[in-house]
Parts: C-alpha cells; structure tokens; sequence
C-alpha cells in the first residue's frame, strides 16, 4: 500500500504517494511551473527529469537550489519557488 | 576495493564480474535504487527483456562481496599515495572513501537542442518523460509529441501509450533508410531485429503514426510546429504544420558526462559524432593506472554495449582472464553502436530554426543575439571567449545543457570548425556535483 503524504508549494496543499520526488508530485497536481527566472521572469519546469539541468530547483524548508526532480517529497514539507 | 561508479547496465555488469573472485567493490549510485537512467524502476522494470535488470539486480544483490552505496552523489576524486579516494555527499553529510581502484560507469544524459521555446514549461527531454513515468509513476502530459532523433525514442513513445498518454506525433529527424549505410552491422546483429518488432508491434497497437525527416522547430502556447527538413536539417519552405501538444520530449541522442574520470586525468578524444568520450585499452583501462571506464562514457552504444564493457571493466579491475569470445562480443556490439551514429546524425542545419530571442543557456538565460553580438561586435573568436562575454555555460549546470551548442552557434558565425581541443575543454568541469562550502567546511567521515 502507498502512503499519501502532504507538503505545501508556495504554500497551498500538495497531495502525493510517499517516495515520489517533489517535481513529480507537482507536475501530477498540474502544477507544471516551478518557478520563475531570475531576470526574464519567464516560467520553467522539469526539463531533464534526472538532476543535470538545474532547471526545476526550488526552496525546500528555506535551503535554495535544490533539484525538485531529485529530491522526494516528505510530509510537512515547505516548498517554494525561487528565482 | 574496487570503487564502481554508477548502477546503471554498465556499472552493475562490472561490480557483478568483478565479486565473481570475491573482491570487494563499493557500488556507487546517486539514486535510491539500481538500474541507473534505462533501467529506472519504481516496481518491476518494464519493457523490452527487462528480464535482464532482474537477474542482474538478483546477482549484485545477493553478491556478498559488493555493497551498494545509493543516494551518494560523488563530487570529487583524488588520487591519495597508491590509492584514489572519492569524495561523496550522503543525506548531506560529506564522506569519503578510498580504494585500490576505480571503475567508472557515470552514463549519459539527453543531448538538447535550442528552439523558439525549447524553456517553456511542457518542454522537456524524452529522458524527463521516461523518469517521471518509470521512476515516478507520474504521467508527463495526456497530448505529446516524442521528437527528435535515434532509437531510445522508441521506449519512450510506446511506454507513455502503454501507460496511457496519447502520443499524438513520433517524428524522427533522419530516414530509417540511413540504416542501409551499415550492412555488416546489422547482419552481425541479428537479435536487433527482435527488438524493433517488439517495438512495431506496440506502435501498431497505439496507432503510433511515426515521421521522419521532420523535426519540432518552435513550441508555443502548447502549439508545436513541426517542418519538413532535408538531411543537413534545413527547414524546407512551405513544409511546416502545427499540432496541439501538452508536452513535447525532444532528444537528439546522449552526452556522457565526463566530470570524474577528468578529474582524474583520464584522456580523452572526440568521437566520430563529435561527443567528448574517455579513451580506453582493449581491457577498459583509462590513460590513468588503476581506473577503468565502461558504458556511454567510452561512445554512446546503449545497454547493450554497455554491459559488455562493464564486464570487462569487472574482470580486468579485479584481475580475472577475459574470454576472447567477450571480446569478440564487443566487437559487434560496438560496430552496430557506430551504426546508430551513421544512421542517426544531428546535422548543423538546427542553427536555422533559432531565432534572435531564443534561450541558449537556460541557466543564465542567454539569448541567441547575445551570442551573436559576443562574435560580431566584441569580438570573441571561440565558444570559451563568447561564454566569458555571455555568461553562456556558468551557471548551475556548468554548460551541461549548452556547452556544445554555443560552440557550434559560435562556429557557425566565425565559419570556423570547433577543434578537438575546444570540445574536450567545455566537456570538462572542476566538481562533478554541486556541493556547498558550508557542507565541505564542516568536517570529513573518512573511511
């Protein structure tokens, strides 16, 4: 049996199965942008999938840069886009 | 000890051939589970005989000689006295570990290309699609185009079909008709044809529509538009279409990532589809003693090849006589691997469907006119002058997404080839894994 687990995304209620990595989850709740660049501002999501790009890092409980595509989702965890 | 670098077909091979005479091997890995980026599970590994990652997961696993080190990401290497030490971030915490030798088996990643709208988000590579699905159990999209070139996107198309994505265009760049280039190739390689019937069969059940020399040259607004190119990847006139598309994956073939083994000295060359690859010996050994290298990083060839070399890699590291009939084996893996490249090349035609405002460099968010500007008005004569200019490779990535396609935009305007030197330099980083001072100042575990 999978777990559900929950963890905010600048700050609304992500549901997910415990182990998915956070860019999964949020691209399963149709949450495909992760965040915005820094001087364009333009939208970006997973693009590698696998940890090379760089492109889909996010804040996770206040520590930058870190790869959504990489890093699994635990409960109560605060994810937020950075630039 | 032997250090195995990767458990992805190539690495596992090794550690299994190597734990054969009971040597030690740490198998390293930066996921969770083994089989690396082909072989990518969340359950049961699927698709075409998967058969072969269960018996070699049962193997490795049951080896008791070798111990699985996963979610380590190795960062750095050293050579330590007579002895190479690997230098790994664990859960955060930075450790070490040294060893006699050292077997190399990093893989590769998805080769991209820029187009108008290549950055915006539905965008991704077939590698991304084939993780979120295999790894994750997450569809990427319910409308996508699989695109550009060579065979991995195959499993990729009908894997998202099987699991219920509507694969609403398969466009391959190059004719499959190029594949009457290399005879020999396919006639020693018979069992290929299993392969691609296994595959026909599934596209016939999707109602897969597969193209060919045709590419995606923009996506916009969830719109694609896909031209008709000739065999140099010149846009033909009048040609183009445009489909609705959720997601479109497009690959342009693999880029092994050479990080360590430079780090390490390794030598390496370009091959002859102009990826940076490591030069090894008829046993798998590297320039530098006591480090052999197996699997994409010696020439793309895919899992096939890849086992072959890791098994050498395993017997010569750990001392064991090699069977003339294995390396025999590799040889025809390898000729039908310098087949895909024939039949699969990426023309420098791709220049053409970029626009002024296109991104370049993800990273740094580098448009296409600043890379332009860079040559024409300050004058940067190579890729290493105009990133210098641009900021174009430097960010997070260290140029793993653009380093090559500056140097060919860069050439194409200077109308000056890229040389060897230049290639094997953008292929080459520092550190082989992001890793903060504050994690490298707090102290070693050193084993």
């Amino acid at each position: 049996m999978t777990h559900t687990i929950t963890f905010t995304f600048n700050g609304n209620a992500i549901q997910c199965e415990e182990g998915q990595s956070i860019a999964a989850a949020l691209i399963n709740s149709n949450q495909r942008e992760l965040r915005r660049t820094r001087f364009g501002d333009e939208p970006r999501s997973i693009f590698c999938g696998i940890g090379i790009c760089f492109d889909c890092v996010v804040l996770i409980n206040g520590v930058a840069n870190q790869r959504s595509c990489l890093v699994e989702a635990h409960d109560g965890m605060i994810v937020e886009s950075a630039q | 000890m032997i250090i195995v670098i990767g458990a992805g077909p190539a690495g596992l091979a090794a550690a299994e051939a190597a734990s054969r005479n009971g040597s030690e091997v740490a198998l390293f890995d930066s996921a969770s589970r083994m089989g690396g980026q082909y072989w990518r599970h969340r359950a049961a590994v699927s698709g075409y005989r998967s058969n072969r990652a269960d018996e070699i997961f049962a193997k490795v696993s049951s080896a008791q000689s070798i111990t699985h080190i996963s979610e380590a990401n190795i960062w750095s290497a050293e050579r330590e006295g007579g002895l190479i030490r690997v230098n790994y971030l664990q859960g955060g915490i930075e450790s070490s570990l040294t060893a006699e030798k050292v077997i190399i088996a990093t893989g590769a990643y998805d080769r991209t290309l820029p187009f108008p709208g290549w950055d915006t988000p539905g965008s991704m590579t077939p590698g991304a699609a084939q993780s979120l699905l295999k790894g994750q159990g997450v569809l990427a999209g319910k409308r996508i185009i699989i695109a550009g070139t060579g065979p991995f996107l195959l499993p990729v198309a009908t894997g998202l079909a099987e699991a219920g994505a509507d694969i609403v265009a398969l466009i391959d760049a190059n004719s499959p008709l190029r594949w009457s280039l290399s005879p020999l190739a396919l006639l020693t390689n018979i069992a290929k044809f299993s392969e691609l019937m296994y595959y026909a069969r599934l596209i016939r059940k999707y109602r897969i529509r597969p193209q060919f020399r045709r590419a995606v040259t923009a996506y916009e607004d969830g719109v694609a538009t896909i031209s008709a190119i000739n065999s140099r990847f010149h846009i033909k006139p009048g040609k183009s279409q445009t489909m609705r598309a959720d997601v479109v994956a497009v690959g342009w073939g693999f880029v092994p990532d050479l990080s360590l083994g430079g780090i390490l000295g390794c030598a390496q060359r370009v091959d002859s589809d102009g990826t940076v690859i490591f030069e090894v010996d008829e046993n798998q050994m590297s320039s530098q003693p006591h480090i052999w290298i197996a699997g994409e990083a010696t020439g793309i060839g895919g899992a096939d090849l890849s086992l072959v070399e890791g098994e050498i890699a395993g017997l010569a590291a750990s001392g064991q006589t090699i069977e003339k009939a294995l390396l025999r084996k590799r040889v025809r893996k390898q000729r039908f691997a310098d087949a895909l490249k024939r039949t699969y090349p990426v023309r420098d035609g791709w220049r053409e469907w970029i626009t002024s405002d296109t991104t370049i460099c993800r990273c740094e968010e580098v448009k296409s006119q600043e890379i332009k500007d860079s040559v024409s008005d300050l004058g940067a004569e190579d890729s290493r002058t105009s990133k210098l200019f641009t900021r174009a490779g430097m960010g997070l990535c260290q140029g793993r997404m653009c380093s090559r396609n500056v140097s060919e935009i860069v050439s194409g305007i200077t109308q000056c080839a890229v040389t060897d030197g230049e290639r094997i330099a953008a292929s080459n980083r520092p550190i082989a894994a992001p890793i903060s001072l504050g994690q490298l100042s707090d102290g070693k575990n050193s084993r």
